[in-house]
């Protein structure tokens, strides 16, 4: 790869006839001249044009990202008045934040809150059911609703009425999706009926339009709530928090009142309570959901928003950057039509808006390069964060910030060389005085250390996000989730659980299976509600409960540290349980074995038979939190685990298990989850930053080496006479070569002594943010740093070995 | 035309001040043909780039077509420059990226001249200069002698009523050199005052007068013949 920055021959073209035809004189002139400027120094253009164009496409991808967050759940034309109802519940340690409110809590408090317009209750999640047509059956995940869904969210029927979203008991309300999943291209679906679950039959009463990607609310179908409240009757007591539920408030009406009066509201029918409900807004469901204390934080998703907008900014500095330090490093060759302009009359301000003008047009020009590149990387983009992104070239918005970042690139480019230009004096440049380039030299090299610090600083961040996701990914978890398959306890599963069990351990290729009513990995029932001899007054400690098989210990992977196992007789009473060792330790010193724990108010006492490690769930930064552990008989339990043996074929036992499953329960398709993907999965946060800031660091590097390599071209040009004595005098091509490259590495040491500074603070900061994370490595800084200069000196090589090895009769001549 | 007294031009650096114009009283009279010459460092080239207009003395009175410019600002300068004055530099200075045709055409776009005038004004002096048939060429297909056409061709098109000329043939060789001088002083006897900065006593024979300068001070007048 080598660059000449030699010109070659210009011409008129088409271009500027067109061109010539629009504009007055002057500012054709201009264009003239730019245009010729940047076909004659094609090596040079390309430098300017491709380094901005990729920032701006960095810029775009970043925007139409931001975009896509900022605008979650803007489909809702209510947005500004609906509310999710939270929850906080306070314990020794920490306070509980959590969006499960009471069944009976929503419609009660819009008769009695006269803030409140409307109220909406749904179940928790998304319940997947099983859609049987015929002979077709498919799953398909939705919710129970109260009809006020259809008025308070924005839900448009393509068929039925909002009305009357559910026609009668027994109905269901699509989308246009699930409409095609189930009835494929038939046009008028409502009235059919579709078989539930293999049980009951429900009314299709209404198809609603998809929901958008960036909607907080997500179905496939809804079922009137009444039906869920019917069949639930746990729902009922005050004391349990098993419900969404959200709430429209009236235009007028006052945040702040109808929060003090939610607060106390569940005590009035349960006093001893600890959930205290306040009403969380739809602009911050997506953005802002980070809590500590029960308060909003204001953090959440919003930080990577902030931090992406910033870097999309910096990467456009960068790129700006490359197009000042070029355009004042060739000023020498601009200087001379500065002069004659001047001497023919042109004015400073003319010839500024002369250079700010070119800048502006190579912006422009970068922009056109930017959206194809944009249509070609969009895709890939999109797979990558997980959305789906368009260009929307309809939208004025989008047509006006895409001109909008080009001028600004071009005014903040084209500045600073419009101004340093514009201020030569025509006396000396028309009489070849060579420039006192001091001034611009040394804001050059400024720029050229701003550029390889902001480089620097996000190639350590991506390391040290890497490092840190590697970390906790490695975290020893306390079970083995490799190899552990998760299959929901559907139909006749339950019931035939021994000689499921019984088969699959047969094939040979299964080690064991278990029951239980919770996904291992994941958070969900708990309970401050156990008391014990030694515990302090008062003291609140909040306790996951977990219904298992016996065989769950050794399925999953914990072991017993002391003790024994359930075993089918503890079922029933008396009670016995297995618990954690860090609730061992909250129970007193020793050992807890045959120590009793009770619900405060019952007298049942549980009794400790054995102690397991501690094992990670819900958040896998977290410390791990206490678990008790009961015995429940199969049809309590809600998944399946089997884990296969390390050494098996992985196809060839899914497909043993799918047959063995088909038998015993027939009228499911076989569905099952691997738990390291779910483990996976829980880092997509992370996971997205770690590819995005990998992407910008790289691409940020990519722009500043254009840059430097530009730079050191002309520098290069620029020395050629000193290099030809020099070789003339003796200098080899090696002490060539460093002279040429020394000054270039000093800017890069320099920039790794501001990026380390400010790279450490930014990522403690934030690794402070996650309870467990890695120490900071030294190394990565090193490695950076080494990268940088690496990277530096490649790009410069180029051009100083080619100057080093030129002919000096040659140069010496040319001059 | 020209009448200015007691000039003075300092250049200062951080050690040292270097008195380039000392005092300095020259008078042109309109339709004049001058020579200015002395060794280098006399201040020559200070001095026109001060009747230019392109840089201010540090004292004394510049008094150009009856008006005092000395303390001009910069606007007004280049406002009074690009009507009245013509320049031709020892090294041409053209623009690279303009052809024959639109280097001659600048003065005329600052100037406002327009369109369809400035064709008809460049392709005159274009005629004149007998470049015509390079009009679409760029500088850098042009021959020395050639370039310093164009570039003359580019002072007169304005019609100034001053040119000058800063060592015109410097570049040349001496049969284009003396093809400039016949030009010089066809435009001369037109009626245009031209002042003329060179180190050849050939050239400077083209002139009536010529101004010997030594340290920033005149040393001697010879009237020409």
């Amino acid at each position: 790869m080598c660059v000449s920055l030699t010109p070659s021959e210009p011409g008129r073209s088409q271009i500027e006839s067109f061109l010539s035809k629009i504009f007055p004189d002057m500012i054709k002139n201009y264009i003239k001249t730019a245009y010729r400027s940047l076909t004659k120094n094609k090596a040079y253009s390309f430098l300017n044009i491709f380094g901005l164009a990729i920032g701006i496409v960095c810029a775009a991808l970043i925007f139409l990202w931001v975009e896509d967050e900022v605008n979650y759940d803007s489909v809702n034309l209510k947005k500004d008045r609906l509310y999710l109802v939270r929850e906080n519940q306070k314990y020794d340690t920490y306070v509980f934040t959590h969006s499960s409110t009471p069944g009976l809590m929503g419609p009660e408090v819009k008769e009695t809150l006269p803030g409140i317009a409307n109220t909406c209750r749904t179940s928790e999640g998304g319940i997947t059911f099983l859609f049987s047509q015929g002979d077709k059956s498919v799953y398909a995940t939705g919710k129970y609703a109260d009809p006020s869904i259809f008025s308070m969210f924005t839900l448009p029927f393509i068929q039925g009425s909002a009305s009357k979203p559910f026609s009668q008991y027994h109905s269901v309300v699509i989308t246009e999706a699930a409409s095609k999943k189930f009835f494929g291209n038939e046009k008028s679906v409502i009235g059919k009926t579709i078989k539930v679950d293999n049980k009951q039959d429900y009314v299709v009463s209404g198809v609603v339009k998809d929901l958008p990607a960036n909607s907080s609310l997500q179905f496939e179908w809804l079922m009137p709530f009444q039906i869920h409240l019917d069949g639930s009757p746990w729902l009922k007591p005050w004391g349990n928090n098993n419900t969404t539920t959200y709430v429209e408030l009236k235009p007028n009406a006052d945040l702040a009142t109808v929060n003090k009066q939610m607060l106390n509201y569940i005590q009035r029918h349960d006093p001893k309570s600890l959930g205290h409900m306040f009403l969380f807004s739809m602009n911050d469901w997506r953005l802002r959901d980070d809590f500590k204390d029960g308060k909003m934080t204001g953090g959440g998703q919003i930080e990577y928003v902030h931090l992406f907008t910033i870097i999309a900014w910096i990467i456009l500095l960068i790129a700006c950057i490359n197009f000042m330090n070029l355009a004042t490093a060739r000023s020498e060759k601009r200087a001379r039509e500065v002069g004659v302009r001047k001497v023919l009359g042109a004015g400073k301000n003319s010839l500024i808006f002369q250079f700010i003008g070119e800048a502006v047009f190579m912006a422009l020009i970068a922009a056109g390069l930017a959206l194809i590149l944009l249509t070609l990387l969009l895709p890939a983009f999109n797979l990558l964060v997980e959305k789906q992104l368009t260009l929307g070239l309809n939208k004025s918005t989008h047509v006006f910030a895409l001109i909008l970042i080009a001028v600004i690139c071009g005014l903040v480019a084209g500045s600073y060389p419009a101004l340093y230009l514009s201020s030569f004096r025509p006396v000396a440049v028309l009489k070849g005085i060579k420039l006192k380039d001091s001034s611009a030299a040394y804001i050059r090299k400024g720029l050229v250390i701003l550029q390889f610090s902001a480089s620097i600083i996000l190639i350590i961040s991506t390391v040290i996000i890497y490092l840190q996701i590697q970390h906790v990914k490695s975290r020893e978890l306390g079970f083995n989730k490799n190899n552990l398959l998760e299959i929901d306890l559907q139909g006749q599963m339950a019931k035939n659980y021994t000689p499921i069990r019984e088969e699959l351990l047969n094939t040979g290729h299964i080690e064991n299976v278990a029951l239980a009513d919770h996904s291992i990995i994941y958070g969900g029932n708990n309970t401050n509600g156990m008391t014990w001899e030694g515990k302090a007054p008062g003291s609140e400690i909040l306790i996951s409960q977990r219904y298992v098989t016996p065989e769950f210990m050794a399925t999953s992977g914990l072991t017993i540290l002391e003790g024994r196992n359930l075993v089918v007789r503890d079922t029933g009473r008396p009670v016995h349980m297995i618990i954690t060792k860090s609730l061992e330790k909250l129970m007193g010193k020793g050992s807890a074995l045959g120590k009793t724990m009770h619900f405060e108010g019952d007298t049942t006492m549980a009794t400790v038979v054995g102690v397991v490690n501690d094992y990670v769930y819900g958040n896998m930064y977290g410390k791990p939190d206490p678990v008790m552990f009961f015995v429940a008989s199969p049809e309590y339990n809600t998944v399946m685990y089997a884990r296969i043996k390390p050494q098996a074929d992985i196809q060839k036992s899914l497909a043993e298990i799918q047959g063995i499953l088909k038998k015993y329960n027939p009228l499911y398709p076989f569905q099952y989850r691997f738990v390291d993907d779910q483990f996976n999965g829980m880092f997509q946060t992370e996971m997205l930053a770690s590819k995005l800031s990998r992407l910008f660091a790289a691409l940020a590097i990519v722009i500043s080496c254009l840059g430097l390599f530009g730079l050191a071209a002309y520098t290069a040009e620029r020395r050629t006479k000193e290099i030809g004595i020099r070789k003339v005098l003796g200098a080899s091509v090696t002490s060539i070569t460093s002279l040429l490259s020394r000054d270039f590495l000093q800017l890069v040491v320099l920039s790794c002594l501001i990026a380390f500074p400010l790279a450490y603070w930014k990522m403690s900061l934030w690794l402070k943010g996650y309870q467990y994370h890695i120490d900071m490595q030294w190394w990565v800084y090193v490695v950076a740093g080494m990268l940088a200069i690496i990277i530096a000196l490649i790009t410069i090589s180029f051009q100083t070995i080619k100057a080093a090895l030129a002919n000096p009769v040659k140069s010496l001549r040319s001059e | 035309m020209i009448k200015i007294t007691d000039l003075e031009k300092f250049y200062r650096t951080e050690e040292v001040e270097t008195i380039a114009l000392n005092k300095l009283s020259i008078h042109v009279n309109t339709g004049e043909f001058v020579a200015i010459m002395g060794p280098s460092g006399c201040g020559k080239s200070t001095l026109l780039n001060i009747l230019g207009m392109l840089d201010d003395p540090d004292g004394g009175s510049y008094v150009f077509n009856g008006v005092e410019v000395a303390h001009f600002n910069e606007r007004k300068r280049a406002d009074l420059r690009k009507h009245n004055i013509g320049f031709v530099f020892q090294s041409f200075n053209l623009i690279d990226e303009l052809t024959v045709f639109e280097n001659v055409e600048l003065p005329l776009i600052y100037t406002g001249v327009p369109s369809s005038e400035r064709v008809k004004r460049v392709e005159e002096v274009l005629d004149k200069m007998q470049i015509m048939h390079r009009r679409n060429h760029y500088p850098q297909q042009l021959s020395g002698g050639q370039q310093q056409r164009v570039a003359i061709a580019r002072a007169v098109v304005n019609k100034p009523k001053l040119i000058l000329a800063d060592e015109p043939t410097g570049n040349l060789d001496s049969s284009n050199g003396n093809e400039v001088m016949e030009l010089l002083t066809d435009l001369n006897e037109q009626g245009t005052t031209i002042i003329m900065v060179t180190h050849s006593e050939h050239d400077a024979r083209y002139s009536h007068r010529i101004i010997r300068l030594l340290d920033g001070q005149t040393v001697m007048e010879n009237i020409m013949i």
